[in-house]
């Protein structure tokens, strides 16, 4: 394509209420020949537009191994994404992408993982998990820890208590004192404190972390006391964007340009980085 | 003919013979009182006697604004039309030295993988007539970053005054060459005329690229004090981004409403405190000196570093046009010897 702002066409086959604000769209290419030949790898996003509104940037929160559609989940916040929420099945909304590095899943055949979310941070990581669970026996143990605020901001409820009911992974999830309320059968407590006590061994074990940045900033602590090396905790960094393709002069982190060089690093990367989070 | 002679008298024709050939002809002129580059289609528009443009020349290569696309709601949903750019020639008269080897930059970063063609095609039909300098200003200091006042870089053509107000032109690239051949009936055989004087701004005393260079590459020294010092001036109006020839960071907006509109890139600016925010509230450059630190870390740092390119060309226009005098030049003063210090 010679115009690299030009976006694909897609329309919103389904979409899904997740939590107060929360919102998951199934889309699919208009252009057959796109449908056919669009791939991605897990960790990679997109620029999703309202046309009138302009464009917002999240990842693609489904799996590499799932083709024919693609999905995101996003909280409605500003004004792309208000318009985004108000659009139904069968609008049409534009799609660049997809966009950026990847997590290396392939060279974690044979590891065991450590999933740990928070909040809306879990459509990234989800985005992963499903290529993982897509392809359960490559990998060894899966084990995932999930937080967010209260019960209801939990995302993906339904695929959760389907993560909860499969024997081949074990899901811990909590939320914030003070969210929980009648019924709720997961922990309490912060997502940091509750992995501590659950205490995941870190032999052999890479970490997908994902959340707002005071829980990674105490999970990693918890990490490192429980044996992770910085090379072996990844995560997706999240920074405005308008172009996504390393011109616009937005998302870089000192000369670290996020939308071309990144989302996803390790620990280790991102203690190398410039402080210009 | 590598050298040729342009005389004073023969611009007319020159111009006559781009703009018949459809092409614009854009070249130092007077508007509102100030010397800035703007098309011309008369050699009385033009003037000689100038420094430095208040304008750079990248509003003619990369638009204030810009469609790239159009859209429009229809029956079966969301129609989009793509935006090509179609560049007719663009002729750059009397251009800076300081100007010319900004492109090289800026080209830089919209070919950096993903290839900007709207950039790129206009870069690619424009033909540069620089014209070395014959006067400078206490604000130009081109030879502090390395840029001469009759330096060739990003020319097609380099022209140099002569005493009697013609031009001694060198061709220096391919297409400067075919420039002069296309138009032989207005360039004539040089007659060994004498040259005005080059004027040649001395380099600023205790001002060590290499050392700022250096001094920012260390990651440690991005939390330094000096930092909001320096920058503690800054009213963040973003003035000295939009006259920097190499400053070309970029907003994309929809205009128009959701039944009828077009994409629009648009000049932004990184000194801008909505530039860098989150729609969760959160911004990482969220004080001015970390947005005017951004800055003097991209034209030392990742422009020469990362883009192996010049962010800054010495030609003075950030001191020229900021409000409270934040003289870059004493920041790189402070850095050098902060660099020295380490």
């Amino acid at each position: 394509m010679s115009n690299i702002y030009m976006p694909y066409l897609a329309t919103i086959e389904d979409m899904f209420e997740e939590a107060p604000g929360v919102k998951t769209l199934n889309l699919v290419f208009k252009d057959p020949k796109v449908r056919e030949s669009f791939e991605f790898k897990t960790g990679q996003f997109g620029l999703y537009s309202v046309f009138g509104y302009g464009e917002s940037t999240f990842c693609i929160a489904s799996p590499e191994t799932r083709k024919g559609y693609i999905q995101c989940t996003f909280r409605r916040v500003g004004r792309v994404t208000t318009a985004l929420s108000e659009l139904s099945v069968g609008d049409t909304i534009g799609f660049r992408g997809p966009y950026g590095n990847w997590f290396p899943v392939e060279e974690w055949k044979g590891k065991n993982i450590l999933f740990i979310a928070g909040g809306i941070g879990l459509p990234p990581v989800r985005s992963v998990i499903w290529t993982c669970l897509d392809r359960r026996e490559d990998y060894g143990d899966v084990t995932m820890v999930y937080g967010a605020r209260t019960v209801d901001d939990l995302v993906y409820k339904e695929e959760l208590r389907h993560w909860e009911d499969r024997d081949d992974l074990t899901l811990i999830k909590t939320v914030d004192p003070g969210g929980e309320k009648e019924g709720w059968d997961g922990e309490v407590g912060f997502v940091p404190t509750v992995l501590e006590e659950a205490g995941p061994g870190a032999e052999n074990t890479v970490c997908v972390i994902c959340g707002p940045p005071v829980m990674i900033k105490f999970s990693l602590s918890v990490l490192e006391r429980l044996g992770f090396r910085d090379d072996d905790v990844y995560t997706t960094l999240e920074n405005k964007m308008k172009c996504g393709v390393g011109k616009c002069g937005r998302c870089n982190v000192g000369d670290v340009y996020i939308c071309k060089e990144g989302p996803v690093y390790t620990a280790a990367q991102i203690k190398k980085m410039y402080n210009d989070f | 003919m590598e050298k040729s002679l342009l005389k004073k008298e023969a611009l007319q024709k020159l111009i006559d013979g781009v703009r018949e050939k459809g092409g614009r002809f854009v070249a130092p002129s007077i508007l509102a009182r100030q010397v800035v580059y703007r098309e011309v289609d008369c050699a009385d528009q033009m003037v000689h006697d100038y420094i430095v443009p208040r304008n750079s020349i990248k509003e003619f290569l990369f638009p204030q604004t810009e469609p790239i696309l159009r859209f429009r709601l229809m029956r079966e949903g969301v129609e989009v039309e793509d935006v090509r750019v179609e560049p007719e020639r663009t002729v750059f008269f009397g251009v800076r030295p300081c100007d010319a080897a900004s492109c090289g930059a800026v080209r830089k970063v919209f070919t950096w993988d993903y290839i900007d063609q709207f950039y790129t095609r206009r870069e690619d039909s424009s033909v540069m007539m620089t014209i070395a300098c014959t006067s400078s200003d206490d604000e130009c200091f081109c030879t502090t970053v390395g840029v001469s006042p009759e330096g060739k870089e990003g020319a097609d053509l380099l022209l140099k005054e002569t005493v009697d107000g013609d031009y001694l032109v060198e061709a220096v690239t391919d297409r400067g060459r075919a420039f002069v051949e296309e138009f032989k009936d207005v360039f004539t055989e040089p007659d060994g005329a004498e040259l005005k004087a080059v004027a040649t701004p001395e380099p600023i005393e205790g001002v060590n690229i290499d050392n700022i260079i250096g001094f920012l590459k260390d990651r440690s020294h991005y939390n330094s004090e000096i930092w909001a010092e320096l920058a503690r001036k800054c009213v963040g109006c973003g003035a000295c981004t939009f006259t920097c020839p190499t400053c070309r960071c970029f907003d994309m907006v929809d205009e128009g409403t959701y039944i009828e509109g077009e994409r629009r890139k648009n000049w932004d600016s990184c000194q801008f405190d909505s530039f860098t925010l989150h729609a969760s509230g959160h911004n990482p450059r969220d004080t001015q000196f970390k947005r005017w630190r951004n800055r003097f870390m991209c034209k030392f740092n990742f422009y020469p570093v990362k883009f192996s390119a010049r962010g800054c060309v010495g030609c003075g226009r950030c001191i020229r046009v900021c409000p409270v005098r934040l003289d870059i030049t004493e920041v790189m003063i402070e850095v050098s010897e902060a660099a020295r210090d380490v």
